[in-house]
């Protein structure tokens, strides 16, 4: 029994490889004998991977590096990094970019059109849009 | 030897040829940096992120924390690496770096880890083994006092010897020694506990 709880006080040091030479032999006469005491190792062998599986999802994110140059002062985009980006980013800046200057072509053109909606012929055949300029650049194709 | 790969460290600077960097050891690594390298704290970064940020997740228990804890520590390191020389390997000071940012933060927030907190997605939709026993794992080490969690992370998640953790932590062999072995056994009482209060 005392020996017992001597031997697994070692355990922990023995399964870390960090047993003087002298203990660790001590402590594998005692193994084969002990049943007990081979059930306490195993137990506490498996412990290293359990803690170490319960981070193996953790995925490092992509800007951890950026994050740290730039609080250091290096930041730099390097190709790499570049080439890793989205397209998303530009796509979306380029969409805005076009419907920002289609709208400015409306606005200019239901300046311009604005006599010819309002008369009282397109009125009549249906053609007028209903304030919202929404029909405008179908129309203006039309009168091309 | 030390000598020829000088320039080829130093010149190496742009992230394509990272070859003379790939195969210099961190000793090299952090000697470079101290000389103002940048590709060569961009190779320390790349070779020690994953397990610095696996560190202080263990300690944190919560990913987002434990990133912004090593890019702390990854900026502390930069910021100490003039006075680094070399003393103890680099991974031994980046963990202790790791470490004391992570303990730092853990006293300001004294957040309680409460069960809740961690079996929360156990109960939303039984989730599988791994994911359950992941979850556990983290409840267990927040439940030991931090001086075991320390040693046991230092060890198992960081693989250090225990002449390097008796380096980052100031301990002598005797007590890292000990301390482990009481801090596995911590551990598995815990587990034990909590596993029979789940199946109960
Ligand atoms: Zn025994």
């Amino acid at each position: 029994m005392l020996a017992c709880r001597l031997i697994q006080k070692d355990l922990s040091s023995y399964l870390d490889g960090e047993l003087p030479a002298a203990r660790a032999a001590r402590l594998e006469a005692h193994l084969r004998t002990c049943q007990r005491c081979r059930e306490e190792m195993a137990a506490l062998e498996g412990i290293s991977d359990q803690i170490r599986a319960a981070s193996r999802h953790l995925q490092v994110s992509r800007d951890f590096d950026q994050r740290v140059l730039r609080a250091v002062g290096y930041y730099q985009v390097t190709r790499a990094e570049r080439r890793r980006k989205p397209l998303t980013k530009p796509l979306v800046v380029i969409a805005l970019i076009l419907l920002a200057l289609l709208g400015m072509i409306r606005h200019f053109f239901s300046r311009t059109l604005a006599l010819p909606v309002r008369s009282p012929a397109a009125a009549v055949s249906g053609l007028a849009p209903a304030a919202s300029g929404a029909a405008m650049p179908d129309r203006d194709r039309s009168q091309r | 030897m030390e000598e020829a790969l000088r320039p080829r460290l130093v010149s190496a600077e742009k992230p394509g040829d990272g070859q003379a960097l790939a195969a210099a050891s961190d000793a090299e690594l952090t000697e470079a940096c101290r000389r103002g390298s940048q590709a060569a704290f961009r190779e320390l970064l790349s070779r020690y992120r994953k397990p610095a940020l696996a560190l202080a997740y263990q300690m944190l228990g919560d990913a987002e924390d434990a990133e912004d804890a090593a890019q702390e520590a990854f900026v502390r390191v930069f910021q100490a690496i003039p006075q680094f020389r070399g003393q103890a390997a680099f991974s031994t000071w980046l963990y202790r770096i790791v470490t004391n940012t992570c303990l730092g933060r853990l006293r300001r927030k004294r957040e309680k880890v409460s069960l809740e907190r961690v079996s929360e997605p156990r109960s939303a939709d039984s989730p599988s083994q791994q994911v359950t026993d992941a979850l556990m794992t983290r409840q267990v080490l927040s439940m030991m006092s931090p001086t075991l969690q320390t040693v046991l992370l230092l060890r198992v998640e960081g693989g250090l010897s225990y002449r390097e953790i008796a380096e980052t932590l100031g301990l002598p062999m005797g007590t890292v020694r000990s301390r482990l072995s009481k801090a596995r056994t911590a551990f598995r009482k815990l587990w034990l506990e909590l596993s029979e209060m789940g199946d109960g």
